[in-house]
């Protein structure tokens, strides 16, 4: 087996997971403005019901996928129409919000391990977990699919932002809400689609995880910490800033595994951010995050 | 009583380290979660110090408070950079990272085994060991946080977070030093949580990670939250409240794997609650957002 290509294939896997991870979470960020933690309990939700579909109603994995994801763009769009729409209209601040999201997630968290306990539940899938040799590096049939998902998924998403009336009034929220109201746009339906994109692609990204690795009750806020790490790397406001993030944190992440050991890869991520919040807050491709408006 | 004292006990321990982060996120507005963290280093370090050199409980709590405001400094620097929801992700790398160094560098903290045996602590030449003589040692701890917090928060520094909190540019148009003032809040929290954590450390005479996790941070942030940011009477009520509650649960009887998830459970529902109906807790006066202090 040959170390660098297996290196090199892990980065592709984990850029691609954590791509699609900050791109949708980023959707709703960037026309609400605040952390949504609760998007970990949407990603943790994707998985899991996928382990049902598939293993306790026995249903075919492609119909599994999509019950996975159909159910966390409904629970994400639960969690904006009960939780964040009233709190937004009563004009709560970002960090109310987030505070908020927090509560969901530890609740949803703690629901699941009521449910599944805190042991690691896995698919059971046979021959789809057998590995091929590909330049000397060893990759799974569900790692392959990963890798040509997430782009085509992020492509998808980016044609639809920028070439399609739901996302021109996306950008319009996101830029002026009060601006975007007056000119007719619907902004309280724009945040939902928003939640609905966003959360879909959450699904996708938990059931791939769910695939390829164990699920556990938390394995949606470690994904959501490394999507909120490539994102800020990459700059807030930019998807291709968020792709180049994705791979530059995997590659610090699989080349300290590889040299140092696997067990401080969150440690290293964690690390890169907190140096890029303190020299380069805004990202590769951001603007300057403003401090207060006078 | 055993049983009594060792609420007590507890509840000692979480309002030293709500009424510390109270001072931060309620305060200065700074919300935090790697609180967990400052406690855990205190926790870690009068373990690690008692063990092998078998120091005396002062010098411990000196160097456990002394290391845990030098990373508080480390940390305060970005917040002096940054917006206040990017505050938490900061705090929460942090979290992360103590989490894996205490986890991870085996050698040295023991890892996931922890660190057992600590020795009993000795006070004036007595050594405190029974239940009751560790709720004096810690209802000491406690009062002296109380008249800290009580000082600071009457004070003019006092004065000033406050007005940091509800609006930032309008105190440095005041001429005040708005950075040097957060470090210097975020400092004094990080070390009053190291007192904490010495005493847990003490008193449980034993030390792992799962203790000082991000769960952790979530809960001591939350007993701030319910029991009122911006009170100094808030965090003791959110302590109360918070840790007697789940022990309510207990004489449900519900069986012990399933209480710990439905009193997590519990925590998260408060949080969303108050977050919606009454976001200023119980008792206080400061509701997450700037200009929102009434009265």
């Amino acid at each position: 087996m040959n170390a660098a290509a297996q290196v090199f294939a892990n980065v592709l896997m984990s850029a691609a997971i954590y791509s699609l991870v900050a791109v949708g979470f980023a959707i709703p960020f960037r026309v609400t403005k605040f952390f949504d933690l609760g998007y970990a309990a949407v990603f943790a939700l994707g998985a899991y019901s996928l382990y049902v579909a598939n293993m306790w109603l026995h249903a075919p994995l492609w119909l599994s996928c999509t019950i996975a994801v159909l159910f966390s763009v409904l629970f994400g769009c639960v969690l904006e129409m009960s939780v964040y729409g009233p709190l937004r209209r009563r004009g709560a601040s970002p960090l109310v919000l987030l505070l908020a999201s927090l509560g969901l997630y530890f609740f949803m968290q703690n629901s699941i391990s009521l449910g599944f306990g805190d042991a690691a539940r896995s698919l059971r899938l046979g021959l789809w977990n057998d590995g091929y040799s590909i330049l000397g590096a060893r990759v799974t049939f569900i790692q392959i699919v990963a890798v040509c998902v997430s782009p085509a998924i992020i492509g998808a998403v980016v044609l639809l932002l920028r070439a399609t009336h739901v996302g021109r009034t996306m950008r319009a929220v996101a830029n002026d809400p009060e601006l975007a109201r007056a000119c007719g746009v619907n902004s309280g339906k724009v945040i939902l689609i928003a939640f609905a994109i966003g959360s879909a692609l959450a699904g996708v990204a938990g059931a791939l995880v769910g695939l390829d690795l164990d699920m556990t009750p938390t394995m949606g806020m470690s994904a959501l910490m490394m999507g909120v790490v490539v994102l800020i790397v990459g700059g807030t406001e930019s998807i291709p800033g968020a792709i180049l993030g994705a791979f530059l944190v995997s590659l610090a992440q699989h080349l300290g595994a590889w040299q140092i050991g696997s067990q401080w890869k969150d440690a290293i991520a964690f690390v890169i951010l907190l140096a890029f919040l303190m020299f380069r807050p805004q990202g590769f491709f951001g603007r300057m995050v403003k401090k207060a408006a006078v | 009583m055993e049983y009594l004292l060792h609420i007590l006990i507890l509840i000692g321990i979480y309002v030293i380290l709500s009424a510390s982060l109270n001072l931060i996120a309620g305060y200065a507005g700074l919300v935090s979660i790697a609180h967990a963290a400052f406690y855990g280093i205190g926790a870690y370090v009068v373990a690690l110090m008692a063990l092998n050199w078998h120091t005396p409980l002062w010098v411990n709590l000196a160097c456990a408070i002394i290391l845990s405001c030098l990373l508080g400094a480390l940390v305060g620097i970005p917040s002096l950079r940054i917006r206040d929801d990017y505050f938490v992700i900061v705090t929460f790398a942090f979290q992360v990272i103590t989490f894996s160094v205490l986890n991870n560098w085996v050698t040295f903290t023991g890892g996931p085994m922890g660190l057992p045996g600590i020795p009993r602590p000795e006070v004036l030449g007595l050594t405190v060991s029974s239940h009751l003589g560790f709720l004096l040692l810690i209802g000491l701890f406690c009062g002296l946080t109380f008249l800290l917090c009580h000082r600071i928060v009457r004070s003019p520094f006092g004065r000033v977070l406050k007005a940091v909190r509800e609006d930032e540019v309008f105190a440095q148009a005041a001429g005040k030093n708005v950075a040097a003032c957060k470090m210097l809040i975020f400092v004094i929290g990080a070390g009053m949580a190291a007192v904490a954590g010495s005493m847990y450390a003490y008193y449980i005479t034993f030390v792992d990670p799962t203790s000082f996790t991000v769960m952790e941070s979530i809960f001591i942030l939350s007993i701030v939250i319910i029991g009122g940011a911006g009170s100094l009477r808030g965090p003791i009520v959110g302590a109360v409240v918070l840790v007697t509650l789940p022990e309510l649960l207990r004489f449900v009887g519900l069986p012990s794997s399933v209480a710990a998830n439905v009193r997590q459970m519990l925590y998260g529902g408060l949080l969303v609650v108050f977050m919606m109906w009454r976001p200023q807790g119980l008792l206080g006066e400061y509701a997450f957002e700037k200009g929102s202090t009434k009265g």
